[in-house]
């Protein structure tokens, strides 16, 4: 057994998300945080019989906050609330993104401005932990306030009732008897829990984080391939100097430039052509393109970072403000600081597969790649020739420019005007997972591409040095294709590629290099 | 049922039938012509040795016709990502088998045979849904389907053994036959969205009281469109007897009162999408063609006439989406619907009633507005300088699949909404502006609209309490899809 996560509310990383999400890493409530939890929680019991109205603990929600309700309703308001927001529709969120949803949603919880029980937490963090998932409708959420609808049908797993449908192992059962089985008591309701369960971008968040985790693994398998492919088609070093990049410092570029020298070093194929002054842009601006991808993600991941640890709740009860009343409405649940880097994520990862569909498309075209056979198609494996996996290459990347259209600048009044701008943050998460898994197998296939090329060259000039990542890089990336057997098709090559890239395995083929975060 | 595959007369309804398992048969005269077009064929070296030699290099001339046949075909399937679902595939064979069926292609009839005959069997290959750009046709995904057919991989014992001529090789693959097939099935569905969407709309004319002026035949015939001129009339039929849409209650917001011009756009773009998809269906989509005994090099691959169609009516679908949206949103807002109680509930406050309903249909329009991309107005070079203007048709078709899913909930969704609001003003149920409840006399419905109603109340319980919302959600999404607010049963 791995030792749990503690959550705080306080110091959730990307890593660890991931690390509970994919790798079903046990989670823990933190003592401090739990201590934190029950004293908001009293404030909130005792608030909600007083006079003074406060938002959605003793009033009703969205526009009907102008509605008053009796104190003796609360269970009743809150579980209400869950039953008539599980408003989802569409297939079924993926377990590894709806476990990240949960930490998340018991991360936030766990900062303790909330007004719940640890109670919740610990019942959360228990289905984490014996696997109990809830089915979570993957469409349907505006991100404001807060992604409602899937968060409310999280909490109709946890909430006690006939209601809600959970995920065991694969097996898919009602909540109540998920929940009996893994032996996890479902809870009764009380005033403002059903609030916290659903207030707030959690599954904005957790699309985006473990898209976010995949894009950052993505851009080193694309410095790999680029320096791959620019060792395949001879180019010129001196792009890639790092004086040249001090004079116009940006931290991405100067990043990119220093992986490439590294990952290049050594090879007798660099600078083999001296009469070549300069290089084509998808080479020569790799560091330009790829390093603005760099710095463009850096946002995204800063701004995830603060989302990862942050109250999204509303109203936040914050019992160190002076006065009697420790409510504070506000809107912190929407999910547009979320939604726009998401969206800028979508335009920098396709960047850096469009560069590397016209790295490829060099490699394939014979008079474009310094005498290497036309479609990279040769005797031994004529099958194998790259003109139809470029094409493939294209298709994706064009793919990719429809996913781009930012749905975080859209927004439709909701709510009787009362939530009139909506972030569309959920929009914007999933298409950025679509367009880093588009732009995976596009990276896969100029690999595919440059391990073909560079086992060219070798054939042609036996012996001769390659750069000391890059070898490396084609190595394992050849050790993977011969994996597949003879009669293995494009189709097959590339997947194979996309899931070695996928699982991180070009990660730790070489050291050394600089990383974005 | 059995659809004959002529190489003409193929419809998007007879498609889509097939998707769902209806059996196909090759017509006796269609194979005859296949006969005499393959008998044309002028001598000289091989089709494929002489235009492909890219593929393989300059190594063709030392393969066997067969396995020159094989490179290229296994050489193809370089389809990526989520697997294409049985039904599209269905529809993209026995597309392709209609354009073999032409009798244009070089091909003898038992290619087209071989397809037809997994059809029948359900043999149905296991095809990537991403990688063609829609130019030299949906190479890569054909493909896939020519590897099983040409018995590259396996197939059920007793299948018809058949291996393909090096013309035949290039034909099954040389065209866009996914992108129209999958066209063809969206456009199904559009159809089944849109006769659902009128049937709300008139739901929710009866809810609100609308004005009668705006689905009046003299105001759409004055301004000309067929579109607006045919959903105005389905309107008044479904209201016909009415009580509450009259002559005398004024102007209405645009998103009732517009109704045939919004939705009347998307009936006239429909027409016209599935007129370019039905020509395309039965057109001689591949390349050489064999016509007079000559071979003839054309663009015939090439996907641009559907993708333009597809992605114009991913537009006008749009539209749909956005107008029945802001329908809800009326629907569920108290002071805009005319005596209807907030989210179309009592004990609003601790009900939150059909609040969230919205937002979905909100998020769901949202949605399509992306999707509603132009896909075409892409292209990316490809295949050596050769392919160097290419179409993007097939991600403009699988778009819009998504979006009719998308839209086929937002309906539901006012069909839900709708069905509530009805049920509300028959108990003579009403609210003032403040939201105070205020007497009213029950509504008696047209008997169309009572009809709808009632459909949708076989599913779907009047909401008193606040209840679980998303099986409602579900059950109205399937009202839509199988046509059962038509008193329908359908496939998707």
């Amino acid at each position: 057994m791995r030792s749990p996560l503690s959550i705080d509310g306080l110091s959730l990383t990307l890593a660890d998300v991931v690390d509970v999400a994919r790798n079903n890493r046990p989670v823990e409530l933190e003592g401090d945080a739990r201590r934190r939890m029950q004293r908001s929680y009293d404030w909130v019991q005792r608030a909600a019989t007083n006079d003074q109205p406060i938002y959605g603990v003793n009033t009703g929600f969205g526009s009907l906050a102008r509605v008053r309700i009796d104190p003796e309703h609360s269970s009743r308001l809150s579980l209400n609330l869950l039953r008539s927001h599980a408003a989802g529709v569409g297939p079924v969120l993926p377990v590894p993104e709806t476990r990240a949803m949960m930490v998340l949603r018991a991360n936030a919880l766990a900062k303790g401005v909330s007004g719940c029980r640890p109670l919740i937490v610990d019942t959360l963090l228990a289905m984490l932990n014996k696997g109990v998932i809830p089915m979570v409708p993957l469409q349907g959420s505006c991100g404001s306030s807060g992604d409602l609808a899937p968060l409310a049908h999280l909490g109709l797993a946890i909430a006690d009732g006939d209601h809600g449908r959970v995920r065991v192992d694969g097996v898919e059962l009602s909540a109540a008897e998920g929940m009996m089985q893994a032996g996890i008591g479902r809870i009764t309701l009380e005033a403002k829990d059903g609030l916290a369960i659903t207030n707030g971008a959690q599954l904005t968040t957790a699309i985006g984080a473990l898209a976010l985790h995949d894009a950052i693994s993505l851009v080193e398998a694309a410095e790999l391939a680029a320096a791959m492919s620019i060792e395949a088609l001879r180019g010129a070093s001196r792009a890639f100097t790092e004086s040249v990049h001090r004079l116009r410092p940006y931290k991405g570029a100067i990043a990119t430039a220093a992986n490439l020298r590294c990952l290049m070093a050594g090879s007798a194929l660099i600078d083999s052509m001296p009469e070549k002054l300069q290089d084509a842009y998808s080479l020569r601006c790799t560091p330009q393109v790829v390093g603005a991808c760099r710095d463009a993600i850096r946002y995204a991941v800063d701004q995830v970072a603060v989302e990862l640890n942050a109250a999204t709740d509303n109203p936040l009860i914050i019992l160190e403000e002076d006065g009697e009343n420790k409510a504070f409405s506000a809107g912190m649940f929407h999910g547009e600081p979320v939604g726009i880097p998401l969206d800028v994520l979508k335009i920098a990862i396709s960047e850096v597969a469009n560069l590397s569909e016209r790295r490829l498309y060099r490699l394939t075209t014979g008079s474009l790649s310094q005498r290497l056979p036309p479609g990279l198609a040769s005797k031994d494996r004529p099958q194998m020739g790259m003109m139809v996996p470029q094409t493939t290459a294209a298709a994706l990347v064009s793919e990719n420019k429809a996913l781009g259209w930012p749905a975080s600048m859209d927004s439709i009044p909701t709510c009787e005007d009362q939530e009139d701008h909506v972030a569309m943050s959920t929009t914007a998460a999933r298409r950025a997972a679509s367009v880093v898994s588009n732009a995976r197998l596009v990276i896969a296939i100029e690999m595919l591409g440059a391990v073909r090329a560079l086992q060219f060259r070798l054939k042609d000039e036996p012996g001769v040095r390659l750069g000391r990542g890059t070898q490396v890089g084609v190595q394992r990336a050849a050790g993977i294709l011969s994996n597949l057997g003879p009669n293995r098709t494009p189709s097959e090559e590339i997947e194979a590629l996309a899931g070695w890239i996928e699982a991180g395995g070009h990660r730790d083929a070489v050291s050394g290099l600089e990383p974005i975060a | 049922m059995t659809v004959t595959i002529s190489g003409e007369g193929l419809t998007c309804q007879r498609l889509h039938s097939i998707a769902h398992g209806t059996a196909v048969v090759l017509c006796a005269d269609a194979h005859a012509r296949m006969q005499a077009n393959v008998d044309s064929m002028p001598d000289g070296p091989s089709i494929l040795e002489e235009k492909r030699h890219w593929l393989v290099g300059g190594f063709a001339a030392e393969m066997s016709p067969d396995e020159l046949c094989r490179t290229f075909i296994l050489g193809h399937c370089a389809g990526v990502g989520p697997r294409l679902p049985d039904p599209l595939v269905r529809a993209t064979m026995a597309a392709r088998a209609n354009v073999l069926a032409t009798a244009t292609t070089g091909c003898r009839p038992v290619a087209a045979e071989v397809l037809l005959e997994m059809l029948n069997a359900n043999v149905v290959p296991v095809v990537p849904s991403q990688g063609s750009v829609g130019a030299a046709g949906d190479l890569a995904p054909l493909a896939h389907i020519a590897r099983v057919a040409g018995g590259y991989a396996a197939r059920p014992a007793g299948s018809t053994t058949y291996r393909p001529s090096s013309k035949e090789a290039l034909a099954v693959i040389n065209g866009i036959s996914m992108t129209a097939a999958l066209g063809a099935v969206a456009a199904v569905r559009v159809r089944r969205v849109l006769d659902a969407a009128i049937a709300a709309a008139a739901m929710t004319m009866e809810a609100v009281g609308a004005g009668a002026d705006c689905i009046d035949d003299r105001v759409v015939r004055a301004r000309r469109h067929p579109g607006g001129i045919e959903v105005a009339t389905r309107l008044r039929a479904w209201l016909k007897g009415s009580d509450q849409v009259r002559y005398d209650r004024g102007a209405n917001a645009f998103s009732i009162r517009a109704t045939p011009a919004v939705m009347g756009t998307l009936v006239d773009e429909l027409s016209a999408t599935e007129t370019v998809l039905e020509r395309e269906l039965n057109g001689a989509g591949d390349n050489p063609l064999l016509m007079d005994g000559e071979w003839l090099e054309g663009g015939n691959f090439h996907g641009a006439p559907v993708a333009q169609a597809l992605d114009s009516l991913k537009t006008a679908l749009a539209q749909l989406a956005t107008v029945s949206e802001r329908r809800t949103f009326r629907l569920t807002y108290g002071q805009l619907s005319k005596g209807l109680p907030s989210f179309l509930v009592r004990g609003t406050g601790l009900n939150s009633g059909f609040m969230l309903t919205q937002y979905t249909a909100a998020s769901l329009a949202s949605e399509c507005k992306g999707l509603a991309h132009p896909a075409s107005v892409d292209t990316i070079p490809t295949v050596q300088h050769h392919e160097d203007h290419v179409s993007m048709g097939p991600i403009a078709a699988r778009m819009l699949l998504e979006m009719v899913e998308c839209v086929a909930d937002i309906v539901g969704i006012e069909l839900l909404l709708a069905a509530q609001a009805l049920d509300l003003r028959m108990r003579g149920i009403a609210f003032d502006a403040d939201g105070h409840p205020v007497d009213a006399a029950p509504v008696r419905l047209a008997p169309s609209v009572d009809e709808l109603h009632r459909r949708v109340r076989a599913e779907i319980p009047y909401w008193e309490d606040d209840e679980v919302l998303h099986p409602c959600l579900a059950s109205a999404g399937r009202l839509v899809r199988t046509a059962r607010i038509l008193g329908k049963d359908l496939d998707w």
